[in-house]
């Protein structure tokens, strides 16, 4: 059997990370998040004095984020190989992960029309980094069904020697739970569950990262057993 | 030779025995761990934010009724003690009471969410939302998230009393086998339940009783 296509799939997984890690965070300068509780002046000036690396690094974040479709196929196909003929839990995994790779692209492409024209009005600055922060710390619910169907997936494998070991089923739970406190954000403007607080930002943010580099070397063994096996 | 073979058999049996009993499967911990860690966190957040603003957290934590959180402490306790006495008597080849146990522990459960709701209407007719102030988020949003965790934790109930129900109906022995294949169930369901119990002994001090 040849998994040249699912290591590359799986690959993807790693590339999302680094280069949306270059654009987003080294580049554009997100990390720390803006504070959703500047003022419209001080939000514009973000953009004024920041102009050619957020158009930049927005750039790279928006081309980083189509990688994890390949990453979520791949996680797809191994969850596959657990369902057999009916694989629900399997096509929900790709539905959420399709509308996850909106939620990763959008944001950059908000955030860079801030930085378009950085000399308009301040209160329009400040509406579209609003739009776009909300929109990406908060859509937490299609990452949210994405990591419980895979954890629901791998409790129902009865087979021998499962495709993921069983604590992989409730890892993928307890991080799916520990994306909600983001959708808290509208509420609040400073404190741990604004945009950029600790509970609602760091938190999620630490745990999706983790997840990937949890899964990666999983996902390159499940492949090599499915290559022995057949 | 044969000597030899019981020797390492019996050395088998004796590691066997000391082998530490983990509760239920493994991966269960991998849960129970990770969600008290968030829990932990949510906690000295909390106290972070209280340190910086003592006196609006004590005038707030005023406003709310102990007696509520009281009675939830005892329905939880209560609670968790029923589900160890089912655990203990599903251990056994003929199992008796332990879907009674179950459904009195589910009983305390729905009883803790009935004094949730009210204790909310109370608060929301009076006014007070999550955005009312710090010490209101914080309530609202860890006695939220933990009334999540008891829903879920109902719905396991609900399973873990079907299974001790089919179990009692068997009215054959039941085979070592059957017991160690459901006590891995049980187990793990019911150290769930101990973990929400736990939340809450933690919750309530930090919520309604720290001065």
């Amino acid at each position: 059997m040849n998994t040249k296509a699912q290591l590359f799939c799986a690959w993807c997984g790693v590339g999302f990370l680094v280069l949306f890690s270059i654009g987003w965070w080294f580049i554009a300068g997100y990390i720390p998040p803006i504070s959703p509780a500047l003022s419209a002046s001080e939000v514009a000036a973000f953009y004024q004095q920041n102009t050619g690396l957020i158009r930049l690094g927005m750039a790279i974040t928006m081309f980083s984020a189509a990688l994890s479709a390949p990453w979520v196929a791949v996680i797809a196909v191994q969850l596959k190989r657990i369902e057999g003929e009916f694989p629900a839990l399997t096509y929900s995994l790709l539905v959420a992960g399709a509308v996850g790779v909106v939620v990763l692209v959008v944001p950059p492409m908000v955030w860079t029309t801030a930085a378009f024209r950085p000399e308009r009005d301040a209160e329009l600055i400040m509406l579209l980094n609003d739009f776009a922060w909300l929109f990406f710390v908060m859509t937490f619910s299609p990452f949210f069904i994405q990591n419980l169907v895979i954890g629901l997936a791998v409790f129902s494998d009865k087979a021998e020697s499962p495709v993921f070991p069983r604590w992989v089923g409730y890892f993928n739970i307890w991080v799916a739970i520990l994306l909600i406190p983001g959708g808290l954000i509208t509420f609040f403007k400073t404190g741990p569950f604004a945009w950029d607080g600790v509970l609602a930002f760091w938190l999620p943010l630490l745990v999706f990262f983790g997840w990937f580099v949890v899964m990666f070397p999983l996902l390159l063994k499940a492949i090599k057993q499915q290559e022995q096996t057949a | 030779m044969n000597a030899k073979l019981s020797g390492e058999s019996a050395l088998v049996r004796t590691v066997g025995h000391t082998k530490a009993h983990v509760p239920g499967e493994v991966g269960i911990w991998v849960f129970i761990l990770g969600d008290m860690l968030i829990f932990g966190a949510f906690f000295i957040v909390f106290m972070y934010y209280r340190g910086l603003n003592p006196e609006l957290f004590s005038q707030s934590q005023a406003m709310l009724n102990q007696n509520y959180g009281a009675i939830n402490t005892l329905f939880l306790l209560a609670s968790s003690w029923f589900v160890a006495m089912a655990v203990e008597d599903m251990r056994s080849k003929q199992v008796r009471l332990a879907p009674v146990f179950f459904a009195l522990a589910m009983f305390c459960g729905a009883g803790f969410g009935v004094v949730k709701i009210i204790e909310y209407s109370e608060k929301i007719n009076a006014g007070i939302t999550i955005t009312t102030n710090d010490f209101f988020m914080y309530y609202y949003i860890f006695t939220g998230l933990h009334f999540l965790h008891v829903l879920i934790g109902m719905g396991v109930l609900v399973f873990l009393w079907l299974k001790a129900r089919a179990a009692a109906k068997n009215k054959i022995a039941r085979t070592d086998d059957v017991i160690e294949k459901d006590m891995v169930l049980i187990e793990s369901g019911a150290s769930y339940w101990h973990m929400v119990d736990l939340l809450w002994i933690v919750l309530f001090p930090l919520l309604y009783l720290m001065k």
